[in-house]
């Protein structure tokens, strides 16, 4: 099973974005990792691309909500049907509040929203729900 | 005119620079005062480490009175940090970000923008204090910055083409910065014959995440090499805290021998080499009394690994820049204790420095074996072929399979050696330390435990 994933925005926060990588290739997957500093438009691209059928978005900076509250209109795209949208990170800057960001976030268009959740539990729930999606 | 002073006289011309005079500025370094010069303070404190803290501010004034708080410490060696923009060429930012931090008398810089103070203005600075100044910056494209900093009287510069682009940039073309590197060796090659030679020092701390010491000594000499191959004469090799007093103890001895060796095969064996011991440069602890004994640590093991310069750290690392007290306060802590530091026992660990000194060795014949014909193309395609793996690199060159994890005494081993060379006997020597378990997940666990070992 193919994932892309990566940083988005101008955002250089390198560290957990390798360990995603080294772990969701432990569990498995096929890793197309793009790394920081990703736009919007080139994890679509990549998607696209590489038909993967999981697109894994993180942030750390705090900056996702901009670089993503336009994710509805990739989504129209004929090969995104079957796509899981997942985001996680530190969706907010400063604290921000679970239980209004993930809603919101929901709504941008992501079937799965991590804000401020360890990182291995993060992990170990994407895996769960995407075999259970797709069956494996 | 040779081509090297065509592409400089271009370079000046850029707008946000002053008028440069490079008669005038040859003359002021063939007379300036030995106090300005860090090689010479290295050749007349011999056996001493010499303390230089971290700090740049936007304005004159702010930098001047950080100058001052730092002589009155007795500061060794002065640190001159440039901004970000600066760093990036944006000059027209840094001009306006200046102006602003003037005019509300707030920093909206984090160093000092020196193209737009100007040479004329900052040497007046430099020469009062009669202290040596290091560039610290980061800079991809150096080639304007470091002129100006030499004519200001800045005569030690900082950084490389590969320690100043893998663990700061994504998309900077690592060929471009080679040769942008090469033009400010040339420079700083030019100036050494004028008086004591212009010190140049590679950033061996690169990401500070579990970079495994080989990585550390094979870029600190190739950015040696690349540099004395030039003509500079005075080089400092650096690396950072590993976490580890053993690796720390067998690193300084492994990188002064190296160097010293691989120096005299490409027949520039006359060159002095110095050894840079930085503190800690991983994620500091919240709590400011231990960050006060991680630094109190640092500045020990500096001691006990010789080192000819030390980069200190200050208690509020984990909350952001640092005021120029919280600087004055640690680099007090740090002379106390290397002052009372006497008689360092002789610490050996043959088998430690035996290993790391073979890895040393493997990977660059793999580098000297490329089939390029310049050392810098070697250099470059072993980075591009993972021979030369920095880990948690962000950028898209970098190979991104070798993967490091802590032993049981804090060492720093290589877990999975990607497309590093080494050879089996080396590899299993990093293996027969580790003991990881079959869960794949438990190195993941293990590397986010590593990564915060000081906090």
């Amino acid at each position: 099973m193919k994932i892309v994933t990566g940083v988005v925005g101008n955002d250089i926060h390198v560290v957990a974005n390798r360990l995603i990588d080294i772990s969701l290739q432990s569990r498995g997957f096929e890793v197309f990792n793009l790394g920081v500093n990703t736009y919007l438009e080139e994890f679509i691209d990549a998607v696209i691309e590489t038909d993967s059928k999981v697109l894994i978005i993180s942030s750390l900076n705090g900056e996702a909500e901009g670089w993503c509250r336009e994710l509805h209109k990739y989504k129209n795209h004929d090969s995104l049907k079957d796509v899981i949208f997942i985001i996680g990170g530190n969706l907010s800057v400063g604290e921000g509040d679970e239980s209004l960001i993930v809603p919101k976030f929901k709504e941008y268009g992501f079937d799965l929203v991590f804000h401020q959740v360890d990182l291995m539990d993060g992990l170990e729930q994407i895996e769960l729900y995407v075999k259970d999606r797709f069956k494996l | 005119m040779s081509l090297l002073q065509r592409d400089r006289e271009l370079i000046v011309a850029n707008e946000f620079c002053e008028e440069f005079d490079f008669e005038e500025t040859k003359e002021f370094v063939k007379n300036a005062s030995k106090n300005l010069f860090i090689s010479h303070k290295f050749k007349t404190n011999k056996g001493k480490t010499l303390v230089q803290p971290r700090g740049g501010f936007p304005t004159y004034d702010k930098m001047f009175a950080l100058y001052g708080e730092f002589a009155k410490v007795g500061v060794d060696i002065f640190p001159m940090t440039i901004d970000s923009n600066t760093r990036l060429n944006d000059y027209a930012s840094a001009k306006k970000m200046l102006e602003l931090s003037q005019k509300e008398n707030t920093d909206f810089l984090n160093g000092y923008p020196l193209v737009n103070h100007g040479y004329k203005k900052t040497r007046e600075m430099i020469t009062h204090f009669d202290t040596p100044i290091s560039l610290r910056h980061g800079t991809p494209d150096a080639r304007l910055l470091v002129d100006m900093a030499i004519a200001s009287g800045a005569f030690e510069i900082e950084g490389g083409p590969i320690t100043y682009i893998l663990p700061y940039s994504k998309n900077f073309p690592q060929d471009k910065a080679f040769l942008y590197w090469k033009h400010v060796e040339r420079v700083t090659a030019e100036y050494s014959k004028l008086n004591e030679p212009i010190n140049r020092e590679s950033f061996g701390p690169l990401t500070a995440t579990l970079v495994p010491p080989v990585i550390t000594i094979v870029i600190q000499i190739a950015e040696m090499l690349l540099s004395l191959e030039e003509g500079v004469k005075s080089f400092s090799v650096s690396f950072a805290q590993t976490g580890s007093l053993n690796q720390d103890l067998v690193m300084g001895k492994v990188i002064r021998k190296s160097a010293q060796k691989y120096a005299e095969q490409i027949g520039c064996g006359d060159a002095t080499i110095n050894l840079v011991y930085h503190q800690w440069m991983g994620a500091f602890p919240r709590d400011k009394f231990k960050s006060d004994s991680l630094i109190d640590m640092g500045a020990m093991i500096a001691g006990m690994v010789g080192a000819d310069k030390i980069i200190t750290k200050t208690r509020a690392e984990a909350f952001g820049i640092p005021t120029k007290e919280d600087n004055g306060q640690a680099v007090k802590n740090v002379k106390y204790i290397l002052e009372t530091l006497r008689g360092v026992p002789n610490f050996v660990d043959e088998e430690e420095e035996e290993n790391l000194t073979r890895e040393v060795d493997e990977i660059f014949e793999a580098i000297f074996n490329d089939k390029a014909d310049t050392l810098w193309r070697k250099i470059f395609n072993s980075i591009k072929n993972g021979i030369i793996d920095v880990p948690f690199s962000p950028h898209v060159i970098n190979n991104n399979e070798l993967i490091t994890v802590r032993d049981n005494a804090s060492n720093i081993r290589i877990y999975k050696k990607g497309k590093l060379p080494i050879s089996e006997k080396s590899f299993k020597y990093e293996q027969s330390k580790l003991n990881l378990g079959e869960n794949p997940n438990s190195v993941v666990n293990q590397i986010i435990k590593d990564i915060g070992v000081m906090l």
